[in-house]
């Protein structure tokens, strides 16, 4: 593939008599740390970076296009695999897409059980967003512990849905199955051991000096720069913006759901930093098990899923509908032409805009750095690709 | 750097990681939570999943109505009917029921409207073998008849255990109406 | 070694031979079974050992499969490597790139001839012993340079100039820390060193004085980073620069060089322990001389590995740090603090010359404080996590 459609144009540095020149490296497709296939093309003076570009597309399966032939139910499973690490979010944005496109309505059983699946589903990805943050870091134990905690979850979700990865539990109106028995013990179980876990999560790793050192002032994105670069989601509460879709255009059974959006102070740095970024993930997750918490408490009784034809055909128009996914403000657009296929489906995902702030924040930090500023902005491939 | 700064850098290095030693420590003297998988495990694996666990799909052809919705429904076209109605019986005949577990996402949309439960997962997951071609599921050895639901219930007690069972799975999935689930021994009909 | 040679010289063995040529004959076969016995099992076992304690430490089970318990992984991973394709890249500077692997070795390997491992077996009791070692395991920078050098790699590049310049950052700190030692003993002799001390702990020159006591935490600090552990692992940062400068290194080389981090790990073991804690000494308990020279080796073992646990433990814990951070660590906070040492102890040593025994045995008492707060703090974290009443405790160390 090489660099073409890269101007790669090497350039001397340093004092004149002291001429060096500018490493272009290749941190490829292949890399034991980029958060899936990931590329770019780092220009270094030594260690000290003067550009990142990056190189996307290596995931690309054409999903957008796919949802145009195997119709508005078909697609469900298909969703799981735009951002298969937060799953569920996806189903609901695609079911809540085609609810509106339709005006179906979800029973209140049902939405409680999209949250209660949705909640579970952040919890689990924010564990490997932090714990992939930590390993690439340098600390291997805590990796291991993020992904003990999230096998539970997942025996949670099998017990749910049936899988464990691409869980396709939701579907247009509603959701495929209703809780299983005795589920509301298995997650208060769950929970009871899982909060007292986070607080040992920050005496292991969280303010330790040298992983504070790591982050604590490295690639600060002030507000105004994230929100001109839209990023969303816990990279822009990193930065310190009260932006939470859940809070600001509520979907859902939100609105009855009492919860704080925790939001980057600079305890440790400035506001903006590597640092925020991951406390307001750790944050995040306590929020989840207090949300969870109240779900299991307010569930209703009733069905979970409205009645929608097998040939499910919305009237001709467009909707979008933005979901707080793991990884930020997930927007869902169909165009609908009136038959069962849609016409075109655009999804917006909040990687692909992290990407392009990559390069902004990479001028001037250490090759070392690149990695954390990656994985703190928990860029997934497959979300930035679709 | 300040000396108060420079101060407390050392005293904060020192607690915390002291203190992250410690936790690591503390994992030395608990149970590890590995699972020795296959072969040092109390049970199989595939007893211990849930009844919903949508793994590798199986066919009961002695229940199968031969409908097609399953294969209206896949969304990556995997399975491939053959069904006729016979001219001289006046009834559908199966002559193929094939099922690509290559291309099979395990996503359920298949089982999910099947009337009696025919096509379903399986809790089992341990498909790999050593050629493509091996992964097609055939089901039809020979033409068989489709099946049709009795109005008072199955009283054969073969085809009445695969019933059983498929309903049982088709139950799981969640109906509009809530309604309760129908009593085993006598089907009424389709879920809707 | 030269003692026990002339006493079976004495004995009648050997007659006719000149006395060098015995000399240089017994030397040369006691570094043969300490190297091919010795190291070579001590490093492979450790990379075993390293599996398991990390997998306790990350609550999941290390290899248990091949051989007993797992045991015989290590040999299995060795042969897998001997049997692995011997590549050179193409446009690397081959001469250099075979020969690095073998300059580190030798780097690591030839600091063996002045461990003490009993108060008679040692190959060679050099009146610079200490010294010796430092200077010895330098080479192994040129080694990593030439690594990373030759195989035509950026990342490559990066790790060994990244190893370069902190393996000779903090060979500073090092040698400093060795320098309160020195004073104490006037001596660089290991031998010399540990017949100062004694069995008793508070014989041990890291309770002698609160200077030494800190200048041990530097020694340790220094010695991991000059052995490429993390946190100081940078060269071989295998989430930032692949594998580092072992990058493009397969089979026997790749083996080479983790022989060498491994062997490093017991040499940096095995110089804490002579330095400051006493070495191979034991109580007084047996005079026959096969019997004390296998309680004085198992005691300096003991000890020596108990530190290559410690360099384990620290690695599941701890990130790595950046380099600008590292060379910040050695020159602005481990470097004042190493001359601080000094001083101090120079002082101690005017003003006490033959050593003060009431704070020595303070210093016992300070060490055990904080290791009973320490323990304090793992049972609170067991408390926390509620272990004992989920029933999670496990304390043995089989799979």
């Amino acid at each position: 593939m090489g660099l073409e459609g890269f101007e790669v144009e090497v350039q001397q540095v340093g004092k004149p008599g002291l001429e060096t020149e500018e490493m272009t490296l290749n941190m490829g497709p292949q890399h034991p740390s980029t958060h899936g296939v990931l590329r770019f093309v780092i220009k270094a003076d030594g260690e000290v970076m003067r550009e990142a570009i990056p190189d996307v597309g290596y995931l690309h399966r054409s999903i957008e296009k796919i949802s145009e032939k195997v119709g508005y139910h078909g697609f469900m499973p298909y969703t799981d695999r735009v951002d298969y690490v937060a799953a569920m979010f996806c189903n609901q944005g695609w079911g809540m897409v085609c609810e509106k496109l339709g005006g179906i309505e979800v029973p209140k059983r049902g939405e409680y059980c999209r949250v209660i699946a949705a909640e579970l589903n952040r919890i689990s990805s924010h564990l490997i967003a932090v714990g992939c943050m930590i390993l690439d870091i340098g600390a291997m134990t805590p990796f291991f512990h993020a992904f003990r905690e999230r096998e539970k979850i997942n025996d949670l979700l099998e017990e749910l849905c049936g899988a464990r990865l691409t869980y396709n539990y939701m579907r247009i109106g509603g959701v495929a199955w209703d809780l299983p028995p005795n589920y509301a013990e298995k997650v208060l179980a769950f929970l009871d051991q899982f909060e007292p876990l986070l607080d040992e999560y920050n005496d292991l790793i969280t303010y330790n000096k040298i992983y504070v050192e790591r982050l604590a002032n490295v690639a600060v994105v002030p507000a105004e720069v994230a929100i001109n670069y839209n990023l969303v989601g816990p990279n822009l509460r990193g930065s310190g913006v009260q932006y939470d879709v859940r809070r600001d255009e509520p979907y859902s059974v939100y609105p009855e759901l009492e919860f704080d959006i925790p939001v980057g102070k600079g305890e440790v740095g400035t506001v903006g930093d590597c640092f925020d970024r991951y406390i307001v993930r750790m944050r995040e997750m306590k929020e989840s098990a207090r949300i969870l918490r109240q779900c299991m408490k307010q569930i209703p009784d009733g069905p979970v899923i409205a009645k929608v034809p097998r040939k499910f055909k919305p009237p001709a128009g467009d909707a979008y509908v933005r979901v707080e996914s793991a990884r930020g403000d997930m927007g869902w657009y169909v165009v609908s032409d009136g038959s069962e296929f849609p016409y075109r489906t655009k999804i917006r995902t909040g990687s692909f805009s992290a990407m392009s702030i990559i390069d902004w924040m990479s001028r001037g930090l250490m090759i070392a750095d690149l990695v954390a500023v990656i994985s703190s902005l928990d860029v997934i491939a497959p979300e930035v690709d679709r | 750097m300040n000396r108060n700064g420079y101060l407390r850098n050392i005293k904060d290095t020192c607690f915390t990681v002291l203190d992250g030693m410690a936790v690591t420590l503390s994992y030395l003297v608990r149970r590890p939570t590995t699972i020795q998988y296959p072969d040092r495990m109390a049970v199989r694996v595939q007893d211990t999943l849930p009844f919903r666990y949508r793994g590798i799909l199986e066919v009961d052809l002695e229940i199968c109505t031969g409908c097609l919705a399953c294969e209206r429904a896949c969304p990556i076209d995997c399975i491939v009917i053959d069904a006729e109605k016979d001219k001289q019986t006046r009834e559908m005949v199966l002559t193929r029921f094939d099922i690509d577990m290559a291309k099979c996402m395990y996503c359920g949309l298949c089982s999910e409207p099947c009337p009696t439960g025919a096509i379903h997962h399986t809790p089992e997951f341990e498909g790999a073998d050593y050629s493509l071609e091996s992964l097609v599921r055939r089901f039809v050895k020979e033409p068989v008849k489709a099946y049709k639901l009795k109005k008072g219930g199955e009283d054969d007690p073969e085809i009445l255990e695969f019933l059983d069972r498929g309903m049982r799975y088709v139950e799981e999935f969640a109906s509009p109406e809530a309604a309760p689930p129908a009593p085993k021994a006598a089907p009424k009909g389709p879920a809707a | 070694m030269q003692g026990f040679l002339d006493s079976l010289i004495a004995q009648g063995y050997f007659p006719g031979i000149p006395r060098n040529l015995v000399y240089a004959g017994g030397m040369l076969v006691f570094t043969v079974i300490v190297v091919v016995v010795f190291v070579f099992l001590v490093a492979g076992v450790t990379t075993f050992v390293e599996r398991r304690v990390w997998a306790r430490m990350q609550s999941r089970i290390g290899p248990n499969r091949v051989g007993p318990q797992g045991m015989l992984q290590w040999l299995a991973d060795a042969i897998k490597l001997f049997l692995k394709e011997d590549l050179v890249p193409a446009q690397a500077d081959a001469r250099l790139f075979r020969l690095a692997p073998y300059i580190v070795v030798l780097g690591f390997l030839t600091a063996f001839i002045v461990i003490p491992f009993g108060s008679r077996l040692i190959i060679a009791d050099l009146n610079v012993g200490i010294v010796f070692i430092t200077a010895v395991t330098s080479l192994v920078v040129v080694g990593i340079l030439m690594a990373g050098w030759s195989s035509n790699n950026k990342w490559s590049l990066i790790g060994g100039i990244r190893a370069a310049a902190q393996i000779v950052s903090y060979e500073i700190p090092t040698g400093l820390s060795i320098m309160p030692i020195v004073l104490l003993t006037g001596t660089l002799s290991m031998q010399g060193i540990i017949s100062q001390q004694g069995w008793a702990p508070h014989t041990w020159f890291v309770f002698n004085n609160p200077f030494t006591f800190a200048a041990f935490f530097i020694f340790f600090t220094s010695a991991l980073a000059e052995g490429n552990r993390t946190p100081f692992d940078l060269p071989e940062a295998d989430t930032e620069l692949v594998a580092g400068f072992v990058t493009e290194y397969t089979g026997v080389r790749y083996l080479m060089f983790f022989l060498a981090e491994w062997g490093n790990l017991y040499i940096i073991g095995a110089v804490v322990t002579t330095l400051f804690l006493g070495g191979w000494q034991i109580p007084p308990v047996t005079s026959g001389p096969v019997l004390r020279a296998v309680l004085e080796f198992l005691t300096f073992f003991v000890k020596s590995y108990f530190w290559v646990l410690v360099a384990m433990w620290i690695r599941a814990t701890l990130p790595r740090v950046r380099v600008d951070q590292l060379m910040s660590v050695c020159w602005k906070y481990l470097v004042p603090f190493a001359f601080a040492n000094i001083l101090g102890t120079a002082v101690w040593v005017v003003l006490w010359p033959a050593g003060n025994v009431i704070v020595q045995y303070l210093m016992v008492l300070a060490g055990l404080a904080l290791a009973w707060y320490f323990f304090r703090r793992v049972a609170f974290h067991l408390r926390r996590a509620r272990v004992r009443e989920r029933g999670e405790l496990y304390l043995s160390p089989l799979a």
